[in-house]
């Protein structure tokens, strides 16, 4: 085909191919400058063009590193999901049921793989979805870079071949020594797992397997198997109680089932009860120390523990004198307003709608406690035998003995499952001393801890999300517990373990399907294996029948019971006596490498990152103790130095001290923080007894802990409103109403129309116990920064929902005081102070009444925390992210992959607050939109009312009329605190009420203003 | 016909018109002196903590300092506010009483003007360092972006604030900056070479002719009526940055006139610290004399009582409100724990100015320095009541807290001492400290002269001298062509 083109030409030359063109069409210059001329000397001033050349050559040798510096974004390596796996897409969480190692039911939040939350299991038959903050935290430890790695023989790593080929001679070998094999273990309530041991035990003739809990309820099973041969640890049903009667057992913090105690206690006292039946359950309770129960009761009475034997002896007299019943010779305990007498009163005027409880581990003092439960006739209501809770089966005894067979050297193995004695038995030095007489010891410890280190052979257990697992908290109820991750360490799980050293070769996921298969379905009437596990991994539990209840009484003898009640008593009485307890947050101690529970605040004392001793303030000065002063608490030839408490409403002339602090090599986070209380604890009568006596002297030396509430009073303000019962029926809005009620409002701001959502909450002052389990679901789903012990001293905590906790005088005991819980969080005001000062926006508000963070926009002026009448903000002082100062979690890679990713994690200098998890409403919105539905009440929860075990927190939507936050706001109790400033809080308080006869506040001097 | 009474002479020692500018410009032109290296060094030596300070501050952050979760400002904003006070005696001494036609301001005004602006300066250094991210400064100012319809807040006084500080600074340059022109013409004159050409840059061409003389005049004019509202406005709107909030102890609406009285009464305090010390150091008692020393501790004296009773009417309305937690809070400044700064506030700026009112001391420089330096520890700790004792107690008890400064903090604002006086010292030593030209206006040597010229020429006539007045130079001058 012939070129038909045009051809286009720009000049004569070109168009006639002159050979001047030709010789300079290919070059990019017209002249060609040689570079010797250049550089000859003088030429460059000589040339005309120098300075413009120079320009150029500047001109784009700026652009052109300026063009490079714009390309310095990091390279981020993201593996895609080439093969995507079916269950996973990218954002969107898939929540698996599972189970936390104490027994209760929980949902784990996963995404793209990772557990980051654990939210409680709603049809959960034992807690009903709360979760308390041990098992909240528990997510952090799956990501603990402190952990082993690997097996560990000897102290080296090992591979988990040369453990099990060690191991195994080594059992050989003891086999035949002929000495025993023991496997010492924490209570244990997993079907399988004891199956397993079983099978071990049956591997090895004559090994034994011997339980034993930190902190003991022994005694109770004990004192149980004396008076009713039923060695069970009781089911305690305080829902049915009318009138509750505790003697040192924190059942809403630490006692035995906490969560399940905390449900139940507050069925009889929430806002629903109270508005329907004008009633509330009645709590008395004698303590030592300060507990959050003791803080929840209606009335209470700080005992020595010598009184308070003195007491249930008491208590039991008066009793047996109602019934007819033998009464015993012991001297009286005054309590003021005849408190015995009175609680005696009301116990037999609700006989069979009554509890009474005890915390001590007497066996002498349970089986009084026994005696009085028979005598009103609790056994069948209150208390069920027949359905026990196994999550404590500890025996105090069998470890005793078996330290003392240990140390005759007649155990040739040892096998170290969930415990750690050398640092929680109560007289470590012996059960060190003994173990050194044992051949083999293995530790299923996640790391070479105090008892690890020494071990011959740590065989690091997995973290429980990774494994499978099962447990049975009460004998009715089982659960399934399924990993939600891969292994992260070259860890194995004890049972896998154990069954390899038993010589069985099989899987422990295929052996624990089918310990269900053969064990737990037929008795729970599933037929077709598949469906029933399938639908159980879904669940997460079996609920049996239960066997209904009996009705027990007690037939024994109590005159050498009650002998040794008083024989204990007055070893203690006139002493200096101490009381070791547990705090909600670190426990026994075996959670103590985590720094959510480090940080959380003991609802008592507000005190983290330490424990210490409390005496009460009048005992304090009688010692010449103020704040801050050290003090050397010695008790027979054991001393230790630590910081003093004075601790309001703690009884006169005792100490108090938790356990769960002073590891020493627990991980980094836990080391070194507090002292170890546990060698206090001694064992007598059978027992572990958490009393003892003390002698207390001011030491030299400052200590500053770190508290994140000092000014303990409320100074009269009309914050916490409250009112008694009493008052309460005549008028559902009794205290309720503040000074300025009635009085009209003056704004400056325009009123908008609410339309749509209008977030909002309900806080019942009445139903929060203050344990906490908020702060830890906060700090999990929030991303909540960790800032150590000498942050908090600097009053710079992170958390985004604190719990105030204010005292208040007891006008029936003044050696008590009243307390009242009042958790606090951004308050959401629709004329939210914060908002007009912010000079950038970077807060402002929603049209869902949600008051908003701009992180980004933020530039870090702090006048919005200064405004904010509530103090809810909290700034980022530092950069907390990989930060060698804050070595928490935010600074490691494996800490990292907690975080939330649908929550931003804050830079330095930016402020921060309680977002009332907008994250959750926005993709509970958006499910709905996609789902074509409205949004229901309930669909959205933020991280702090989903967890409360006491349901005291309540969020919704208040346009929705009938959302039960709607309704409890329109609750006649309803009130807001601060309301006076105007500044329109979308979170409304329900009124405390007590159930008793006179209150301070019953009646606010300007009430009748209206 | 009657002579106005005597008045006391504004500069004495009669020197002539050159000997003023020999005296003013011998700074200028010779060499450092000995007292001047050894001011510099020290002020030098604490500009470097400074920097040490805040660099260390921008690259931890804040953290660095004591403030927690209740307190969210505490020294930072305290010396803020202290810094834009001292400022504000420059200002008045230069707007408004050019405008009152107080004619002894002359020789003070140059170095109250400077004081104005480095004061402005240091205050600004905490607008950046006390924020988060300090980088992000310009958030703060309304620009365009490429965020949408991304705003300032205006309804945040701390964007009036910034407003009013940009403001008040850059008028304030502008104001000192074309009155130094003359006198750096001056300069211009009497050096060679390189300093030559610097002055001459800096002098902006000054001719020194009529005309320009009548333009600066009126430029002088214009600008003292611009920054007369902002020795009231700025103090105003940084006391808003308080009276507009809801904190117990802010929420006041006495604060913006206790806060101009307070901080005209801080600056003419750290105007006579600093003057005490330079006229004696630069030899320039002739120019500053203890007339000027005394009329500024009577102004001490006013405003130190007007702030008195302020802190009297806001412990009265306090009392008076009914509210609990304004009570509280003053209760608190008085007796809480940070009772000590509530006293010696209360003892420095209420009690102890009172002595003025004895002629002795207010004309002794011995005394006026040491209460001049009261009054400087006192205004600070007045922001320091006003600022933490507010904070540390607000509305829940749950949230209070003590608050303990930094080293940090403690460098932060000795170092911007040292900023401070290293600018000033600075000034005096390349700018004439003192106003030369308007000094001469005070001189009153010409019409002098030409009064005696006069009654020289009436007496040869045989004319009454009785009431001869010379009122204006232009009446002068028709005499003189009329004598002729």
């Amino acid at each position: 085909m012939e070129n038909t083109e045009k051809k286009y030409w720009k000049g004569l030359e070109e168009l006639h191919q002159t050979p001047e063109f030709l010789a300079t069409q290919g070059r990019e210059f017209p002249e060609e400058i040689k570079i010797e001329d250049l550089l000859e000397s003088g030429t460059v001033e000589k040339t005309v063009t120098a300075r413009r050349d120079f320009l150029k050559v500047m001109g784009f040798g700026l652009g052109a590193v300026t063009l490079a510096a714009c390309n310095t974004a990091p390279v981020r390596k993201s593996i895609p999901y080439l093969v995507k796996p079916e269950e996973v897409i990218p954002g969107v969480p898939n929540y698996y049921a599972s189970t936390l190692p104490n027994g209760h039911g929980v949902l784990v939040k996963t995404r793209e793989g990772r557990p980051i939350k654990i939210e409680g299991n709603p049809n959960c038959p034992i807690t009903k979805g709360g979760v308390d903050a041990v098992g909240h935290a528990s997510i952090l430890a799956l990501y603990d870079d402190t952990k082993l790695k690997t097996p560990l023989k000897g102290k080296s790593p090992a591979s988990w071949e040369s453990v099990d080929n060690f191991v195994k001679d080594e059992l050989a070998a003891v086999r035949g020594e002929g000495k025993t094999t023991v496997i010492l273990s924490s209570t244990i309530n997993s079907p399988s797992t004891l199956a397993i041991i079983n099978d071990f035990i049956v591997a090895n003739p004559g090994a034994r397997h011997i339980m034993y809990d930190a902190v003991s309820s022994s005694a109770i099973i004990q004192a149980n198997k004396n008076s009713f041969d039923k060695a069970v640890l009781p089911t305690y049903k305080f829902d049915v109680a009318d009138v509750i009667v505790g003697f040192s057992a924190d059942f809403l913090g630490t006692w035995i089932s906490p969560v399940e105690h905390t449900k139940q206690y507050l069925t009889k006292r929430n806002a629903i009860y109270l508005r329907e039946n004008k009633s509330m359950s009645r709590h008395i309770h004698f303590e030592t120390n300060l507990s959050i129960t003791g803080a929840k009761a209606d009335s209470r009475f700080p005992v020595s523990p010598s009184d308070e034997n003195l007491a249930i002896l008491g208590l039991y007299n008066a009793l047996a004198t109602k019934a007819g019943a033998p009464v015993f010779a012991a001297q009286n305990v005054e309590l003021p307003n005849n408190g015995i007498q009175k609680t005696a009163d009301e116990l037999w005027a609700a006989r069979g709608r009554s509890l009474v409880v005890s915390g001590s581990n007497d066996v002498s003092v349970q089986v009084v406690i026994n005696a009085i439960n028979s005598l009103l006739e609790n056994y069948g209501t209150t208390i069920d035998l027949d359905n026990p809770t196994l999550t404590k089966n500890g025996n105090d005894a069998e470890v005793t003995e078996l330290i003392a067979s240990m140390e005759r050297g007649e155990v040739g193995a040892i096998f170290l499952y969930g415990v750690n004695p050398a640092y929680e038995f109560p007289n470590t030095t012996a059960f060190t001393n003994a173990l050194q007489k044992v051949r083999l010891k293995v530790s299923f410890a996640d790391r070479a801890d105090e008892t690890g280190l020494l071990c011959d052979v740590v065989a690091p257990d997995h973290h429980f999300l990774e494994a499978w697992g099962d447990s049975q908290p009460r004998s009715d109820v089982f659960y399934i517990a399924q990993p939600t991750i891969a292994p992260i360490y070259n860890t194995r799980a004890a049972q896998q373990s154990l069954l390899n050293w038993a010589e069985q070769s099989v899987n422990y996921a295929d052996y624990i399907k089918n310990y269900w298969q053969t064990n737990i379905f037929p008795k729970a009437g599933v037929l077709l294996f598949r469906e029933g596990w399938e639908n159980l991994l879904r669940t997460g539990f079996i609920k049996m029948n239960s066997v209904p209840a009996q009705n027990y009484r007690f037939t024994k003898d109590l005159a050498a019971v009650a002998q040794s009640v008083i024989n204990q008593s007055s070893t203690l009485n006139g002493k200096t006596q101490l009381k070791i307890y547990e705090k909600v947050g670190l426990r026994d101690g075996k959670h103590a490498n985590n720094p959510w529970l480090q940080e959380l605040p003991d609802p008592v004392s507000k005190v983290t990152w330490d424990n210490y001793a409390s005496i009460s303030p009048k005992f304090a000065n009688e010692l010449g103790i103020k704040e801050r002063d050290m003090a050397e608490i010695t008790v027979g030839d054991i001393s230790m130095v630590l910081p003093v408490l004075i601790q309001p409403g703690q009884a006169n002339n005792t100490v108090a001290m938790a356990v769960g602090y002073g590891r020493v090599a627990g991980g980094k986070v836990a080391n070194e923080v507090g002292k170890n209380a546990y060698p206090f604890v001694q064992i007598a009568n059978g027992s572990f007894q958490y009393v003892n006596t003390v002698s207390i002297a001011k030491t030299r030396g400052k200590y500053e802990l770190a508290q994140t509430q000092t000014h303990q009073s409320i100074e009269g303000r009309d914050i916490i409103r409250e009112t008694v019962l009493s008052e309460y029926q005549k008028d559902a809005g009794a205290g309720s109403r503040g000074k300025l009620h009635g009085m009209k409002f003056y704004d400056l701001w325009d009123k908008f129309e609410k339309k749509g959502h209008h977030w909002a909450m309900a806080i019942d002052l009445n139903a929060c116990t203050g344990c906490g389990a908020c702060v830890v679901s906060c700090n999990a789903e929030n991303n909540v920064a960790i800032v150590g012990r000498d942050e908090v001293r600097r009053r710079r905590e992170m958390h985004w929902i604190r719990i105030d906790r204010y005292y208040s005088e007891d006008i029936e005991n003044p050696d008590n005081v009243e307390v009242v819980y009042q958790p606090m969080l951004c308050q959401h005001c629709d004329h939210a102070p914060c908002e007009t000062v912010c000079p950038v926006l970077a807060t402002v508000h929603s049209s869902e009444g949600l008051n908003q963070m701009t992180y980004n926009r933020c530039i870090g002026t702090r006048y919005c925390a200064n405004n904010c009448p509530y103090k809810v903000r909290r700034f980022n002082w530092f950069n907390y992210i990989d930060n060698d100062k804050f070595d928490y979690l935010l600074n490691s890679d494996m800490g990292k992959l907690v975080l939330n990713p649908d929550v931003t994690v804050r830079a330095r200098g930016v402020m921060e607050k309680c977002s009332w998890c907008v994250q959750r409403i926005q993709s509970s919105k958006l499910k709905a939109k996609m789902d074509r539905v409205e949004l229901k009440d309930g669909d959205v929860e933020t991280a702090c009312s989903s967890s409360c075990p006491a349901n005291a927190i309540i969020f919704g939507d208040m346009n929705d009329k009938d959302s039960r936050v709607a309704k409890m706001l329109e609750n006649e109790r309803t009130y807001y605190v601060l309301e006076e400033l105007n500044v329109q809080s979308g979170i409304g308080y329900q009124t405390l009420v007590r159930n008793k006869e006179t209150s301070f506040r019953a009646q606010a001097p300007f009430e009748k203003v209206s | 016909m009657h002579e106005s009474i005597i008045r006391e002479p504004l500069v004495t020692g009669k020197p002539d018109l050159r000997r003023i500018t020999d005296d003013v410009l011998a700074p200028v032109l010779n060499k450092p002196s000995k007292a001047w290296w050894i001011g510099f060094s020290i002020a030098f030596t604490f500009f470097m903590v400074w920097i040490i300070s805040i660099a260390y501050t921008f690259w931890v952050g804040i953290g660095t300092w004591g403030l927690n979760k209740t307190v969210g400002w505490a020294w930072d904003i305290t010396n803020f506010v202290w810094w834009v006070g001292i400022g504000h005696a420059g200002t008045l001494i230069s707007a408004i009483l050019l405008l009152f036609r107080q004619n002894w301001r002359n020789s003070i005004n140059r170095s109250a003007e400077a004081m104005t602006i480095f004061a402005v300066i240091c205050a600004a250094t905490y607008i950046f360092a006390h924020m988060g991210r300090p980088w992000l400064f310009y958030w703060a100012l309304p620009l365009p972006n490429q965020f949408g319809s991304l705003w300032v807040n205006f309804n945040s006084p701390l964007v009036w604030d910034v407003f009013a500080i940009s403001t008040y600074f850059s008028v304030s340059l502008l104001f000192w900056y074309i009155g130094l022109i003359p006198d750096i013409a001056t300069v211009r004159d009497r050096t060679e070479g390189l300093r030559k050409k610097i002055y001459s840059a800096m002098s902006f061409g000054w001719t020194g002719s009529a005309r320009s003389w009548i333009r600066f005049e009126s430029v002088s004019l214009i600008l003292a009526g611009v920054s007369t509202p902002l020795v009231l406005s700025v103090h105003t709107i940084v006391s808003m940055d308080f009276a507009t909030s809801i904190v117990p102890g802010w929420h006041t609406t006495i604060f913006p006139p206790y806060f101009v009285a307070g901080a005209i009464f801080s600056g003419f305090a750290m105007v006579q610290t600093l003057l005490i010390v330079a006229r004696v150091v630069l030899k320039l008692e002739n120019y500053i004399t203890i007339k000027h020393i005394e009329l500024m501790n009577i102004i001490i004296l006013v405003t130190g009582s007007i702030v008195g009773v302020a802190y009297l009417t806001e412990l009265f309305i306090a009392w008076y409100s009914g509210v609990e937690y304004e009570q509280y809070a003053f209760l608190n400044r008085v007796t809480g724990p940070y009772w000590w700064a509530y006293w010696i506030m209360m003892t420095c700026n209420v009690i102890t100015p009172q002595l003025f009112w004895f002629k002795k001391l207010r004309t002794s420089t011995v005394v006026t320095f040491i209460l001049s330096i009261f009054v400087n520890i006192g205004m600070w700790f007045e922001r320091f009541v006003i600022i933490v004792t507010s904070l540390h107690r607000d509305y829940l008890p749950s949230s209070w807290v003590m608050y303990t400064n930094t080293w940090t903090e403690v460098g932060i604002f000795v170092g911007s001492i040292g900023l401070f006086f290293t600018l000033f010292l600075l000034f005096i030593q390349f700018l004439p400290s003192v106003a030369m030209a308007e000094v001469k206006l005070l001189l009153k040597g010409s019409s002098e002269e030409a009064k005696k010229k006069v009654i020289k020429k009436m007496i040869e006539q045989g004319k009454s001298v009785e009431g001869v007045v010379i009122a204006t130079t232009a009446t002068l001058k028709k005499g003189e062509k009329d004598a002729n």
